[in-house]
């Protein structure tokens, strides 16, 4: 099995690397070579840039919507993510707060609406959903990803709620277990007694729960890939080093290297010669910086990657003799 | 016989009076220690989730909204306890 066919067959696939290197025209080329195999393929867009519906043509939204038959494609908008959950969380609030609060905490939810973080949490949210709920009745679900940087970034934060949430949850139980101690020696004193269960608690482990469900999701090697895609150049070759090693931190398996734009072999003399040269000096750098991980080349074409049919030629150059 | 049990009584009475001033000096410590450290973890719960209201960076600030409404009333008897009669700036205004 080659290092392609192994990282196209898991069920999900991440699409990462630097800005600009064709993420987004990888990704698309894939899911459609995915889906023209059989395979009902959900492409995810997490770039808030939404190349992605410019590069299949196609007014794409939040809900799943189809491309051509077997792919799917959605765009998360982080943003708008956020204020949905806001809504929703100042609906709940409406209910409980006591009216003569209602406005300062509305004004109080306003501030975390813009507060660092926010975006990025909600963004995880929706990608919970996404791996819980809307990947069913799909075999695989590529996701393109947001530049290096933003994606290494989410899955830091990501570890850091986790064991934050954690630590109020344990401080919860603590506060919960004197509760009831107080209430046993003060009697009548000590007020009502609850009916034992704790609506803080209940939320924060679901809380808990979901950002879990996408952490062994993202570190499960046989359901999850993680594929780099770069261009033969120096800086997107050392910021993708610097990428691989990160995520080895996070324990999340990467499947290849995928080499984007490589000049293809004409007898094209001169100028074009003289690039291939240098192009072949970094793809040995490649091959020896990432010598563990298989590596595919994606030829550079003659014209601009845009539409099915330029995308779905794209994917079968790549796949040729490979898959 | 009926002054006996009138006696009786009222030895009883006296009993369970010194019964409930003894559990009164021996408890007491007790009972206070034990609010004193309820108070002191939930007053920690409060400085985990909800540090933004004092200005100080929450990394879960996001998650934590959606439990305001479950803990809004602690959170006045939170900021008294804290030793700020006016609730702390950028918090809710509450009184």
């Amino acid at each position: 099995m080659t290092g392609l066919a192994g990282l196209l067959e898991r069920r999900f696939v991440f699409f990462g690397g630097k800005g600009g290197v064709g993420k987004t025209t990888v990704a698309a080329a894939l899911a459609l070579q995915s889906a023209d195999r059989g395979a009902r393929t959900l492409l995810v867009s997490t770039d808030p840039a939404h190349s992605t519906g410019d590069i299949l043509q196609a007014e794409l939204g939040d809900e799943p919507r189809p491309v051509v038959a077997g792919c799917w494609a959605l765009e998360i908008d982080p943003e708008a993510e956020a204020d949905h959950y806001i809504e929703e969380v100042k609906e709940r609030i409406a209910d409980s707060v006591p009216p003569r609060l209602l406005t300062e905490v509305e004004r109080q939810i306003d501030v975390a609406r813009v507060s660092p973080g926010a975006v990025e949490a909600a963004l995880f949210d929706r990608l919970a959903t996404i791996v819980d709920k809307d990947a069913e009745g799909f075999d695989r679900v590529y996701f393109d990803t947001a530049p290096t940087g933003q994606t290494l970034r989410l899955l830091s934060l990501q570890e850091l709620m986790s064991s934050w949430i954690g630590g109020l949850i344990s401080r919860r139980r603590k506060v919960n277990a004197l509760a009831r101690m107080w209430r046993n020696v003060a009697g009548a004193a000590a007020g009502e007694a609850g009916d034992g269960s704790d609506p803080v608690l209940v939320a924060l482990e679901e809380r808990r729960a979901r950002l879990h469900r996408v952490r062994e999701v993202l570190s499960d090697p046989e359901r999850t890939s993680f594929a780099f895609v770069l261009v033969p150049e120096r800086l997107p070759i050392w910021e993708t080093e610097r990428a691989v090693a990160a995520l080895s931190k996070y324990r999340i398996p990467v499947g290849a290297i995928l080499v984007n734009q490589v000049l293809p072999v004409t007898n094209g003399g001169g100028f074009l010669a003289r690039r291939r040269e240098r192009e072949s000096e970094q793809l040995a750098r490649i091959e020896e910086a990432f010598r563990n991980l298989p590596m595919i080349r994606v030829p550079l074409r003659e014209r601009d990657v845009v539409g099915v049919d330029a995308l779905r030629e794209l994917g079968t150059a790549m796949v040729a003799g490979l898959w | 016989m009926s002054n006996d049990d009138g006696l009786w009584a009222a030895v009883l009475c006296r009993l369970q009076s010194a019964r409930e001033i003894y559990e009164g000096v021996y408890m007491a410590p007790y009972r206070s220690a034990i609010h004193r450290e309820y108070l002191r973890q939930r007053d920690l719960f409060f400085l985990l989730g909800f540090s933004d209201l004092l200005g100080v960076p929450n990394p879960v600030q996001f998650y934590t909204l959606e439990l305001y409404p479950e803990l809004i009333e602690q959170f006045h008897r939170w900021h008294l306890r804290m030793g700020m009669d006016e609730p702390p700036e950028g918090g809710f205004r509450c009184c």
